[in-house]
């Protein structure tokens, strides 16, 4: 499984990435995003394009590879739906704590 | 001379059936024609009737907002979940409760209301009394505020990189803004009206904190958000209106990425088009605005940029069309041709539009 994770808005502005090759998790990791992907029921959701763009809200753009499948949702925070909402705060805290590792 | 400007269309407040033996057009109308002491029985008895319905959390719009035609403030304990509003912890009278985060909230939504009222002669973020509500500790590790529709919302920051986010009252008062744009000129929330409604939060977000701090604009930091910065990131604020792209440079954050001239501008495929990024140029508009007209800021500069919001610039505004809107606001408060117009003009110029 590949990912490309990316959190945006936000009053602060800044943009918190995240790109996970294949292989590129410890085991016990990878499991347990494996299972919130399939928890969120991923591959079946549709991006939601937000009706009112709302200001200072976060928004997420997710995109998974797995065999041969390759999906992507952009979701406002607002709007993104219960089950995925798991998935969506592990990939924030792997995202910090990744950007945190050059302090070191 | 000038002249303070109210505006704000009245909005249909359709609050339907509430959970309370007293129905909700008479309670409506004892909290804007009873007596002091009847207002605040109306008032909470609407907010507990609005949180017990859970409607708030669904629907967040402008119809369960609660006009009151006073400064009436409440502060929530959202509890580290996202159901909003949470536990009632200060209301209007109290005393401070000892949780810092509720009662600089509770300040600066304060603050923000005394700056509309004192300088612009509007009555809170509708014009009409709307009610300050604000819910703290939201969520885990919340590195945001925001203004949902019809009351603020404050993270308490990860502790890594930000620290709670009601220790800064200008983006307090920036998020309230949003809510004044909202019921003013609507800017769309993307592209360059999306970077102006930034913009004005920031400019008003500001103006709330100088006024605060009694200083001239020549004594302003024209920072946002400073203090939010766990010592750990190097830099001194979010943004800067005064230079925008210098307010931090951290291994972790990047560098700021804010232009202070069109030559900077950038179309991006995110941030709804980067309208965090290029609200620095009207920003520093505004800043070489208020520098030029000395003084306080918000008594010449902040009244034009508050007549454009109210009557000039519409949900599709572009930079150009801020630029026309200021001037023609400053030529109809100040006089066609006055050193105010002038210096409007001069600022647009300056940075590239």
């Amino acid at each position: 499984m590949q990912i490309e994770f990316e959190r945006s808005g936000g009053i602060t502005g800044a943009v918190l990435r995240l790109t996970l090759p294949e292989g590129s998790l410890a085991k016990d990791e990878a499991d347990k995003l494996q299972a919130l992907v399939e928890q969120s029921r991923f591959f079946e959701l549709q991006s939601s394009p937000s009706a009112a763009l709302k200001p200072d809200r976060f928004h997420y753009r997710l995109t998974i590879e797995q065999g041969p499948r390759q999906h992507t949702v952009d979701v406002d925070e607002a709007d993104a739906p219960a089950s995925l909402q798991p998935l969506l705060q592990a990939l924030t805290a792997l995202a910090r704590a990744r950007a945190h590792t050059p302090r070191a | 001379m000038y002249r303070a400007v109210g505006a704000g269309s009245p909005r249909p407040q359709g609050l339907g059936g509430v959970f309370c033996i007293v129905p909700p057009h008479i309670l409506r109308e004892v909290s804007q024609r009873g007596s002091p002491a009847q207002r605040g029985w109306a008032l909470n008895t609407l907010a507990i009737s609005e949180q017990l319905r859970g409607r708030r959390s669904v629907l967040g719009g402008l119809a369960l907002s609660t006009p009151t035609g006073e400064k009436r403030r409440t502060v929530y304990d959202a509890q580290h979940g996202t159901i909003l509003p949470g536990r009632r912890i200060r209301s209007e009278g109290d005393k401070p409760c000892g949780d810092p985060a509720a009662d600089e909230a509770f300040e600066a939504l304060g603050a923000t209301y005394d700056l509309y009222w004192s300088a612009f002669k509007r009555k809170s973020v509708d014009n009409r009394g709307l009610r300050l509500d604000g819910s703290v500790h939201y969520s885990d590790s919340y590195d945001n505020a925001f203004w949902d529709g019809s009351q603020m919302v404050f993270g308490d920051g990860d502790g890594e990189l930000f620290h709670r986010f009601t220790l800064s009252v200008d983006v307090i008062g920036h998020e309230l803004t949003h809510g004044v744009t909202q019921h003013e000129a609507g800017l769309v929330y993307a592209g360059q009206p999306g970077a102006l409604n930034e913009s004005i939060s920031d400019v008003f977000g500001s103006l709330v904190k100088q006024r605060k701090l009694k200083q001239d604009a020549k004594d302003a930091d024209w920072l946002i958000g400073q203090g939010l910065f766990t010592k750990q990131v190097k830099g001194v604020a979010l943004r800067s209106m005064k230079a925008p792209g210098t307010a931090y440079d951290d291994p972790v954050l990047g560098k700021d990425p804010q232009p202070g001239h069109m030559k900077g501008y950038r179309e991006l495929s995110y941030d709804n088009g980067g309208v965090h990024i290029n609200s620095g140029i009207p920003n520093r508009a505004f800043y070489l605005t208020a520098i030029a007209l000395k003084g306080r800021a918000w008594e010449k500069a902040g009244q034009i940029w508050y007549h454009a919001l109210c009557y000039r610039l519409r949900r599709d505004s572009s930079f150009s069309d801020a630029a026309k809107g200021t001037a023609q606001s400053a030529a109809e408060l100040f006089g066609s041709a006055s050193q105010e117009q002038k210096a409007v003009e001069m600022s647009w110029k300056e940075v590239g539009v």
